[in-house]
């Protein structure tokens, strides 16, 4: 089994079994205990706290803090298991309140964007591996740049009038700037092979070196569309962060709030 | 494992860092400048060079030599020693990591603001309720009860009106605290809060249960607030104490410290509802649920008798072919006497003109049967009996003889028939008074011998009739209650499905002092899971004494 494969198994593992023991501690402890919602609270804040040290952990690189690898198995793993204490603090029930009802729909926001982005980052990288080479996502916007004027240089530079009027018309846009994003995002290739279709329809109107021209055109439409496809799912992998991470400082502000209030007015609170 | 190195053509002294805020507004171009934007978004680019000054031996001046990369430009330097060709600046990109970190301040600051508002602004009350309050404590008029508006939480909890900055203080100094862990989790369950101070201020003669309760318990154990209309309360909420051993044991040993009297209630008092004594250990069995521990009731148990002193056998009246029918042509039956009051809870009481005196008449003499016996005080029935001739004269006045003096031989005539069957007038009112007599002295009819019927069924039949002091007659007020279990609640209009027979064994009882109340099992038999039916302690029990 490999290293992965280990930490899955041992982790879903631990998943599972502290999340039995919330369960059995729920059954045992919710009536039981007057303040149990106090207490159940806390324990769900502590690993809150703890899922965003993960953040502070990045921002801190010089530290000694143990491996950026195993603070995100730990802030998968505990994310997972936040679940189970939020609904144990919750005793199975929605929240009728607009506060806490605010505060429950940010919790379901981030740790929901946040299974999300596990997600992808889990399917996405693999399939970045199989098209294409390694792109550096900074560098897409050089690349792309490149690509528009090797392509510009191709069409108008001695090309025939026919490929120069086919670019101005269909490609001048599509090499200008990323393109097909959801296509690219649910791996379809129907936007690209409708450009090569269209660039083989070229062909019955050019001569021997002009298919040589409409051929490399073709191989830089290939690449282009590579780019764009590394730049959605890149670009994916990185914005589901502008989800995420916003809205966990939201959740802590509100979580604060939420504990300062429940103390001030404590006394009915059960 | 070995480490991976970089790509061959991996520039490592010009890559993007993953820490670095702006990229070059030229390195979408594939050109970015070496210098790059500073972590303020601002172009490094200045010059083309920068002119450096050169002296020669003896020269005050000097002169601005270019530096240019590449060869030195046509220009040169300008007098004042700047660059002659200054770069044109390029526009910096935020990268990323940049643009998250501003959503990120962006979304905090507009939560803060958010937060702000709302709990500043009047909807704060709305805003930080957790759930809909009870009609009790809610709408305009218990507002104006406690001089707030309508969305205030100040009527019950004393941080309602506080700022953020006494909020922060009212949570740090809350009891339990914040940080007090250890008594967040060995507090005790039902153990009275701060927020039950502020319920007694509403609800001060709210006496909490029986007097030897150990420790009261909190009201909003029991009364959860914010989830809408107050919910009934549960067997948990009862279990705390009464399914506890040892909490049941103190409260056994305060009761017997306590007087008998402390034990009253308004209920207990009412001399209509039947008094069983409260036993020594007071009511503290440990009991889980209706269906399964709790005790028989000690009516029951303690085989108690029903002390009324009026007679009467309920087997003869609902069985016995001698019970004449009733003027309706009907049987006798429960619901002739037993008749529910308005709301159906329980029933009006026995009256003897409503319910006895359609086969109980009071009619002494035979021949006349107009004339009764006045029924409820032996003073009245006495002074009537004196006053016998005036009463045949007016019997013969409403028969329709209007002159005086047939009026008079009307009486005489009747009253010569009653004395023929009596031996005095004392011997008569004595019977009327104390004779239990169903049948009159042993006749000849012929060759019949048998027993006539008695003039008349006397008050002891079915009073206690005895002797006053002068030989008056003294009759004991009956006592027919009107409830038996004074600490139990019972609605009879929730039980008509079933009939009166199905509880209450009134046809096998024949003795006034049963008590034909139905045994804990003939309850079980519907109030048990098995019956389907709730068998909560609340559906009979109240927790709240009323004084």
């Amino acid at each position: 089994m490999s290293r992965f494969g280990r930490q899955t198994v041992v982790g879903t593992f631990l998943l599972l079994l502290a999340s039995a023991g919330v369960v059995i501690a729920h059954r045992r402890w919710s009536e039981e205990l007057p303040n149990y919602a106090y207490l159940s609270g806390w324990v769900l804040m502590a690993v809150m706290i703890l899922l965003a040290l993960y953040n502070m952990r990045k921002r801190l690189p010089f530290l000694s803090l143990g491996s950026s690898e195993a603070w995100l198995q730990i802030h998968v793993y505990a994310g997972f298991f936040t679940v189970i204490l939020f609904l144990a603090h919750l005793k199975f029930r929605m929240p009728t309140g607009w506060f806490e009802g605010a505060l429950a729909w940010l919790y379901i926001l981030v740790t929901g964007s946040g299974i999300v982005g596990l997600f992808l980052s889990r399917v996405l990288p693999r399939r970045l591996a199989t098209r294409g080479g390694e792109v550096i996502y900074e560098k897409i916007p050089a690349l792309r740049n490149a690509l528009r004027q090797e392509a510009e240089t191709l069409v108008l530079a001695g090309g025939p009038q026919v490929i120069a009027n086919f670019y101005t018309e269909n490609l001048h846009d599509f090499f200008r700037r990323p393109k097909y994003f959801w296509p690219h995002l649910l791996d379809s290739r129907r936007p690209l092979n409708a450009i090569v279709t269209e660039l083989d329809e070229l062909r019955r109107y050019l001569n021997e070196a002009e298919r040589t021209t409409l051929e490399k055109l073709a191989d830089l439409v290939r690449r282009k569309d590579g780019l764009d496809y590394h730049h959605a799912l890149q670009v994916t992998l990185k914005l589901w962060l502008f989800v995420h991470l916003p809205l966990t400082y939201s959740l802590m502000i509100f979580s604060v709030l939420h504990i300062i209030i429940v103390f001030a007015f404590s006394g009915g609170a059960r | 494992m070995s480490e991976q190195l970089p790509a061959p053509d991996f520039d490592s002294q010009n890559y993007q860092r993953p820490n670095q805020k702006w990229i070059c507004g030229r390195a979408t171009e594939g050109s970015p400048c070496r210098k790059g934007p500073d972590n303020k978004g601002r172009c490094g680019a200045t010059a083309e060079c920068a002119p450096v000054l050169e002296k020669k031996p003896g020269e005050e001046k000097g002169r601005w030599r270019c530096t240019r990369s590449g060869g030195a430009c046509e220009s040169g330097p300008l007098p004042d020693g700047s660059c002659g060709r200054p770069a044109v600046k390029c526009a910096p990109v935020p990268t990323l990591r940049t643009r998250r970190g501003q959503l990120t301040r962006a979304v905090i600051v507009a939560t803060i603001a958010l937060l702000l508002i709302l709990l500043g602004g009047s909807w704060r009350g709305s805003f930080i309720n957790p759930g809909p309050i009870s009609t009790a404590h809610s709408g305009e008029k218990f507002a104006s009860m406690h001089g707030t508006n309508s969305q205030s939480c100040a009527a019950c909890h004393r941080a309602g009106d506080f700022g953020p900055s006494g909020l922060i203080s009212a949570a740090w100094h809350a009891k339990p605290g914040p940080f007090s862990l250890t008594e967040l989790a060995y507090a005790r369950r039902g153990e009275s809060t701060a927020i039950d101070t502020a319920c007694q201020k509403c609800h001060p003669g709210h006496a909490l249960h029986q007097p030897n309760v150990v420790q009261d318990v909190s009201c909003s154990y029991c009364h959860q607030e914010h989830r809408g209309p107050m919910a009934a309360t549960t067997d948990t909420h009862c279990g705390i104490c009464h399914a506890d051993t040892e909490v049941m044991r103190a409260a056994s040993v305060k009761g017997t410290r306590l007087p008998e009297d402390a034990f009253h209630t308004s209920i207990t008092r009412d001399p209509n509802v039947f008094q069983a004594s409260r036993p020594r250990s007071g009511f503290t069995n440990v009991i889980h649920r209706f269906s399964s521990d709790h005790p028989e009731f000690r009516l029951h148990a303690d085989k108690r008798r029903d002390p009324n002193t009026l007679m009467f056998n309920h087997a003869l009246h609902l069985t016995s072919d001698t019970i004449q029918k009733l003027p309706s042509g009907q049987k006798l039956d429960c619901v002739f006497c037993h008749q529910p009051e308005a709301a159906g809870v329980y029933f009006q009481r026995i009256r003897f003109e409503k319910h006895c005196q359609a086969c109980h008449s009071l009619q002494f003499d035979p021949e006349t049967p107009g004339l009764t016996l006045p029924h409820g005080n032996p003073e009245f029935v006495s002074a009537f009996l004196h006053s016998l001739p005036r009463q045949y004269a007016d019997v013969a006045a409403r028969s329709g003889i209007t002159r005086p003096e047939r009026q008079t031989e009307f009486a005489r005539e009747k009253l010569q028939r009653l004395q023929a069957r009596v031996v005095s007038g004392e011997d008569f009112e004595k019977r009327v008074f104390f004779s239990t007599a169903t049948s009159g002295p042993e006749r000849r009819v012929g060759s019949v011998n048998g027993a006539t019927s008695s003039l008349y069924l006397g008050c002891a039949y079915c009073h206690d009739v005895t002797s006053g002091p002068h030989g008056n007659p003294v009759i004991t007020k009956p006592l027919v209650f009107d409830r038996w279990l004074p600490r139990a609640q019972f609605n009879h209009a929730k039980h008509s499905a079933v009939t009166c027979g199905n509880c209450h064994q009134a046809e096998a009882s024949h003795d006034t002092a049963d008590i034909i109340l139905p045994t804990k099992t003939s309850c079980v038999t519907c109030h048990s899971a098995a019956g389907g039916v709730s068998d909560s302690c609340a559906t009979c029990h109240t927790y709240h004494r009323k004084l």
